[in-house]
């Protein structure tokens, strides 16, 4: 069991107030992720959660009871940081074991947890291995291994993948997806980076300078993003925004299209957008167009499936799909 | 491999010195070590020149070891340099901790902190012994007077007076005495040397891992379990960097034994050498060599120690 209620939460630094009062409900089970350009305040916001810093007002209710004065250790929760943390003096079985040591827990029970999560983790081989003769993501799993054994209400990420490289990545993001269907257990994961965000989670909050900017699930933010920061923030590539008369037309400040929901033509026509083919990515499976001189924006990205032959300075026509239009009015919210 | 002739032969002139510094010195000793030599003999003229027709044999050992002040030498080398070590170490430890959370000032006291070791080690003996350890005119003396009189007001006193009245004069101690000098010399080099302790200590403590110890507050670790399982550990290998520094440097104690007590009671392997010198250099020589085989099995231990904690 484990929903992490944030009532009214501030908090300061001195005099800066990096986060607004802010409210947010995560629900018992689900995978959140918390999304933001750097310095966005959702590292602070895990940390609030995990009692590592004093909220400044406001309250944290973990299963309803107030956690706000609780110590850390005492909320049940568990937390994996970006640097694995681990503690290099000791060998994996000792790191992962130290939680329960500290919880006094009996010898063959701590034995019997260090064996299923090692199992779990792949980690039986190296259970007498000290941190420093790990590989990134192996160290990466102890930190889980650690994490697991305490048996929390709810698993707390710091950006924990982005010391790894790409590869290891993936597959770790999919290891963490697939232990969260597993133990249902609830998670809140930190990253600056969408792809993880829209893969991984039930539920994205995107933040931007402490403040919520959208909760919702990854589609939601995708279909129907709530404002022009989570329509650019969601989507890779980003979304293209259009002002001026193309814009007016449609009856908004602004109207937003994502490079998906273009389709290159050929020849100009009636409702269709001409450029110059400036950068194209050819990808096998996708080419990205950077298109300049359309007149509409200053570069615009297409995606074409597929391979299309049109090189650097060709000329390009395009069709947006109207239906897949987005709409901002002036003060840059979503008019439906 | 001619490539690397040029290399190494650039190279031989500095080798070839610090071989001959450090080869003269000792093969002289031990020559010295083995034939009768002094400095000044009326009778023996023959023997206060270097040569070989002196030759001993290891008579100047067995001179050196039936002298009545070898052991208690080589005990006090031992002693003194066991109990700084371990003070200063302890010492080093409490107060970098102290001094690693921030608070107004802290500049100041950590330079405050670091300025014992800019004292001169005789001028630093010479402090200690007369202005704080005398048992007259040091503070020591001050103090224990001091008390005594305010125990001497408080016998007259009404109720508690009888208590006190139990109470015996408290006797300040003598530090130059046979039974306490050693201790003197401790107390002052440790004052001496605690703060390069605290230095080392201090950097490393600086380069400690802020989120290993956040993690370890998740983990329900106390404050004690977090200094004992994270900063202890981290320390490893400082701790063995200031034992083995500080162990070469207080083996070779010289000035704050002449300044204390000249010799009295507390001598150590140097302070025998220097004795011997004022006459007899072919003793000298031999407790010299005792000291270097003292030297190396001491170094033997703690390089065995700092082999460990590196190992870690």
């Amino acid at each position: 069991m484990g929903s992490i209620v944030l009532e009214q939460v501030t908090k300061s630094f001195g005099e800066t107030q990096v986060i607004p009062p802010l409210d947010l409900t995560i629900e018992d089970g689900e995978f959140a992720v918390f999304v933001g350009p750097s310095g966005c305040g959702k590292s602070t916001l895990l940390r609030l959660i995990a009692g590592l810093e004093d909220t400044t007002s406001g309250r944290v209710l973990i299963d309803g009871a107030d956690m706000t004065e609780v110590s850390p250790s005492k909320r049940g929760l568990s937390m994996v940081f970006q640097t694995y943390a681990l503690y290099p003096h000791m060998t994996v079985r000792k790191n992962i074991a130290f939680p329960m040591r500290m919880a006094g827990m009996s010898e063959a029970e701590q034995e019997k947890r260090i064996m299923a999560a090692a199992e779990s983790l792949n980690l039986t081989d190296y259970l007498d291995r000290k941190p420093g003769q790990l590989s990134g993501g192996q160290r990466q799993r102890v930190a889980i291994g650690r994490a697991i054994v305490r048996d929390p209400s709810a698993f707390l990420f710091d950006e924990p993948l982005s010391n790894l490289d790409a590869a290891l990545r993936v597959g770790m993001r999919i290891e963490i997806t697939e232990m969260h269907a597993r133990m249902k257990t609830t998670m809140i994961y930190v990253t600056h980076d969408q792809v993880e965000a829209m893969t991984m989670a039930d539920k994205i909050v995107v933040l931007q300078a402490g403040v919520i900017e959208q909760v919702g699930s990854p589609l939601d933010l995708y279909h129907t993003p709530r404002n022009l920061f989570v329509a650019g923030f969601i989507g890779s590539p980003k979304m293209n925004f259009i002002e001026g008369p193309e814009a007016d037309q449609r009856g908004a400040t602004t109207v937003g299209i994502r490079p998906e929901h273009i389709d290159v033509v050929e020849g100009p026509g009636e409702g269709i957008w001409s450029g110059t083919v400036g950068v194209a990515e050819h990808l096998g499976s996708d080419t990205f167009f950077h298109i300049h001189e359309t007149g509409l924006a200053e570069t615009m990205t297409v995606r074409a499936v597929g391979n299309v032959a049109l090189r650097h300075g060709d000329a390009i026509h395009l069709r947006p799909r109207e239906a897949e239009m987005h709409r901002f009015d002036a003060e840059g919210l979503r008019m439906s | 491999m001619s490539n690397r002739r040029l290399p190494r032969l650039l190279q031989t002139p500095a080798v070839i010195l610090l071989l001959i510094w450090m080869l003269v010195p000792l093969s002289m000793t031990l020559y010295f070590s083995f034939i009768r030599y002094v400095l000044n003999s009326l009778s023996r003229p023959e023997w206060t020149s270097p040569s070989l027709s002196n030759w001993r044999g290891f008579g100047n050992y067995n001179f050196v070891l039936n002298n009545k002040d070898f052991l208690l030498a080589i005990q006090n080398s031992l002693v003194i340099v066991c109990s700084i070590l371990f003070l200063t170490v302890i010492f080093g430890i409490l107060i970098a901790v102290l001094i690693n959370k921030a608070f107004p000032g802290r500049g100041i006291v950590r330079v405050l902190l670091i300025s014992p070791f800019f004292v001169m080690p005789a001028v630093n003996a010479v402090l200690w012994i007369n202005m704080i350890l005398d048992p007259v005119l040091g503070l020591q003396g001050i103090a224990v007077e001091s008390i005594n009189d305010v125990i001497d007001g408080l016998r007259t006193a009404p109720v508690v007076g009888g208590f006190f009245n139990l109470w015996p004069q408290i006797e300040p101690i003598s530090f130059r005495a046979t039974q306490t000098s050693a201790i003197a010399v401790i107390i002052m080099v440790t004052w001496q040397w605690t703060p390069f302790a605290v230095l080392i200590f201090m950097t490393s403590l600086q380069s400690e891992d802020q989120q290993q110890k956040e993690a370890a507050i998740l983990d329900g670790a106390s404050t004690w379990s977090m200094f004992r399982f994270l900063t202890l550990p981290h320390l490893g290998r400082p701790i063995a960097i200031v034992v083995m520094i500080q162990a070469i440097f207080h083996l070779s104690l010289y000035a704050e034994i002449e300044i204390v007590s000249r010799g009295n009671g507390n001598k150590n392997l140097p302070y025998l050498i220097g004795e011997f010198a004022n006459n007899n250099i072919g003793a000298a020589s031999a407790t010299g060599i005792f000291a270097v085989i003292l030297a190396n099995i001491v170094a033997i231990f703690l390089l065995r120690m700092v082999g460990k904690t590196l190992m870690e």
